[in-house]
């Protein structure tokens, strides 16, 4: 048979068309197709509760199906806490479809959608949802954010945990107008350092900007205490009652930490994603989007200003089926509908498509949400130590033409480099001037020179990680605090960082960053959706970005004068 | 000059509206903190925490911006100023699953009451002792 030309099996022959499509990029991306019984289901699935609800003696005897005495603990706190009993028989009588028409019609007010909404139970509010399309949920997410001017969060980490890189980052993050700020470890040990170097560095120029360090809940609150940090949001909340026991907690464990965190005056917001339960093994058959309205709840029932969802680091999971990304654009959106601040996703990294990375953000970034994404890499993705951002450092002057494009604001500038490199320098002096009043193993001038002009961690000096880890010990055992970093700024010529640094504390003392959504504004007073509330009803209202808001984001790193051809002005 | 009375609905942010009505936990008025009484070592740590009586005015804020649950927390959190951060911590660990026999939640939710008068508190931790004994998620006695 050696006159066959094939000796092998004949593969079918591939047109280069193909071959063209098959290398792209999107392929590489995982793709599956739905399995409702183990919960692989965005959210639409016949196993997911019908709405119903039976109030019998001022509280609820059955919710969705199931009677008080089989709820479990979620069903029970939902039931308890969340779900305004007053409101529900009404809210539970228009039905989704009359529910979701109000959430898109501009003649009905944001006021009015919340009074409904906190009678409605988790299988109602999934009902709601699927009345609508993705352009219909980003109508109700611009009508119903809470806070009227929307915002972003950078993630300012270093591959070697650098705390020069990481003051930097913050400093030319707060300048290109990131309002929170979030750091994490790769040696956890290097914590206070880094925590140091964020709060420093996003003090630098216009300042406020508030900072996080995501850490095990005890180190967490114990930097916060400290006033190292500002605020905290890793505090993760699931959607079924074995996953959350999987992950050493319940309701009300929560829900004492959150009057935990309030207790020290730090702002602090709940975590949960679809995607969560089904990955870690225990989606109990529901779909990713009932689960997450239980966490969304959950969060309202605690009594939280807040939650940072939109999948978060489970987004590879709605990501490969049918839906999920619609799926993730309606939690934010029942988020905001249940008045709480969303700090809306898009900070993992999700694709290997450029489009579909875009495709990702536009949801948020073009309905605006509380913080766009939470968060944005400030570095390149491979200094992300949350394992990678949807966006990164490579990818700022894109943000900034599409938010001119559509005239839509996702908190960002063009800055010009003379500025940025200015605030990166004087965040590593100011830092160097830290460690050194608190006999903290030197800056050296090559390293800050170094550093301004890096773009990441390959490109700094090393630090002799030892003798850091040593000094990061000596911080915690020494118990410095953010005072003794406002004396040390203040005696070493740091004046304005320190001012600003003792502003962010004195906040702490006013309680005033504790409601619904706060943020420091450019004069350093709160602006939160008390003194800022979302006022959108229809066209010609709400926030728009004008003025010289607009004017700021119509400046870009090559735009061509009117005048002159020849020029660029930016 | 009389004190004017609060107004949550006007007069959020407190710190920059109604500065007279904010004390540190140790007494000093909020304008106090200031570099200078920073730098001279007048204040101190514990004078940038966050005051009882601030936390409810904060809960009335939330009260009137129709966020009850919100307001609810302030108050709880209220009570926990006084606990001391080991304690809470503590306590947080021991409404984890499995981690307390119900007696040892209730001599919380009594510890809370009678030693902080934590009533917001100390109901949410005896609600958590029923819902556990419903659930299975009791520490065995003994074990």
């Amino acid at each position: 048979m050696s006159s066959l030309p094939y000796p092998e099996a004949p593969q079918p022959r591939r047109s280069l068309r193909t071959e063209v499509l098959e290398n792209r990029p999107v392929n590489k991306d995982g793709f599956v197709q739905e399995w409702p019984e183990v919960g692989m289901v965005a959210m639409d699935s016949d196993f997911d509760p019908r709405p119903s609800i039976r109030i019998e003696n001022g509280r609820v005897a059955e919710m969705d199906g199931r009677e008080r005495a089989d709820f479990d603990f979620l069903d029970q706190f939902i039931a308890d806490h969340a779900i305004d009993v007053d409101a529900a028989v009404e809210a539970m009588a228009l039905g989704p479809r009359t529910v979701a028409r109000m959430l898109v019609d501009p003649n009905v007010s944001r006021a009015e959608v919340l009074r409904t909404a906190r009678g409605l139970t988790p299988a109602a509010l999934l009902e709601t949802v699927r009345q609508m399309n993705i352009v219909e949920i980003m109508m109700g997410m611009q009508k119903m954010r809470a806070r009227r001017t929307p915002a972003n969060q950078a993630h300012c980490t270093s591959a070697r945990d650098n705390p020069l890189q990481v003051a930097m980052e913050a400093a030319e993050a707060s300048l290109r107008g990131f309002s929170e700020l979030e750091t994490t470890l790769g040696v956890v040990r290097y914590a206070p350092l880094v925590a140091i170097a964020l709060q420093v560095g996003g003090q630098v120029g216009r300042g406020g900007r508030l900072t996080q360090c995501a850490l095990e809940e005890a180190t967490e609150l114990d930097l916060g205490m400290r006033g190292i940090t500002a605020y905290a949001e890793t505090i993760s909340v699931y959607g079924t009652e074995s996953v959350f026991v999987d992950g050493d907690d319940t309701p009300w464990s929560k829900a004492f930490l959150a009057a935990a965190y309030a207790s020290r005056g730090i702002k602090m917001r709940f975590t949960s994603g679809t995607g969560s339960e089904v990955q870690m093994g225990n989606a109990e058959g529901r779909s990713m989007l009932y689960l997450e309205i239980r966490c969304i709840l959950v969060t309202k029932g605690a009594g939280v200003q807040g939650l940072q969802n939109g999948s978060i680091s489970c987004i590879g999971v709605p990501g490969a089926v049918p839906g999920g990304i619609r799926a993730v654009a309606a939690e934010n959106m029942i988020a905001s509908m249940l008045d709480l601040e969303c700090a809306s996703g898009n900070d993992q990294s999700f694709s290997h498509s450029p489009m579909r990375r875009t495709s990702r953000l536009m949801p948020q970034i073009m309905a605006g949400t509380d913080f766009v994404c939470s968060g944005y890499s400030s570095t390149p993705n491979y200094d992300n130590m949350f394992a990678g951002s949807n966006v990164d450092a490579e990818d700022y002057d894109d943000w900034n033409a599409i938010q001119r494009d559509y005239q839509i604001d996702g908190g960002l500038q063009h800055v010009g480099e003379p500025e940025i490199l200015a605030a990166r320098s004087r965040a590593g002096y100011a830092l160097q001037a830290v460690f050194a009043h608190l006999d903290l193993p030197a800056i050296t001038e090559r390293e800050i020179e170094t550093a301004v002009y890096a773009h990441g961690s390959n490109d700094l000096i090393p630090r002799d990680v030892l003798e850091d880890l040593k000094g990061a010990q000596s911080v915690m055992d020494r118990g410095v605090t953010g005072l003794d970093l406002v004396k040390a700024l203040h005696e070493r010529g740091f004046a304005d960082i320190a001012e600003n640094l003792l502003t962010v504390l004195r906040s702490r003392v006013s309680g005033d960053l504790l409601q619904t959504s706060a943020i420091l504004d450019a004069n350093l007073e709160p602006l939160s959706a008390v003194n800022d509330a979302n006022d959108y009803a229809g066209p010609g209202t709400g926030y728009r970005p004008t003025g010289e808001r607009w004017e700021q984001m119509k400046r870009l790193r090559h735009v061509t004068s009117a005048e002159n051809p020849e020029l660029e002005v930016s | 000059m009389s004190p004017t009375a609060f107004d949550p609905a006007a007069d959020y942010p407190v710190g920059v509206k109604r500065p007279d009505l904010l004390r540190t936990p140790t007494g000093k008025p909020i304008s106090e903190l200031t570099m200078q009484n920073v730098v001279s070592g007048e204040v101190r740590p514990e004078d940038l925490r966050i005051a009882p009586d601030t936390l409810r005015i904060q809960a009335e804020v939330a009260d009137a911006s129709g966020r009850p649950q919100l307001g609810q927390n302030f108050r709880r959190a209220a009570e926990l100023i006084p606990v001391s951060d080991e304690r809470v911590l503590q306590m947080y660990n021991a409404l984890r699953p499995h981690a307390s026999t119900k007696e040892q939640l209730l001599a919380i939710a009594q510890e809370l009451e009678s030693g902080y008068g934590g009533a917001a508190t100390g109901a949410l931790v005896r609600e958590a002792a029923e819902v556990y004994e419903r659930r299975g998620l009791l520490a065995e006695p003994g074990a």
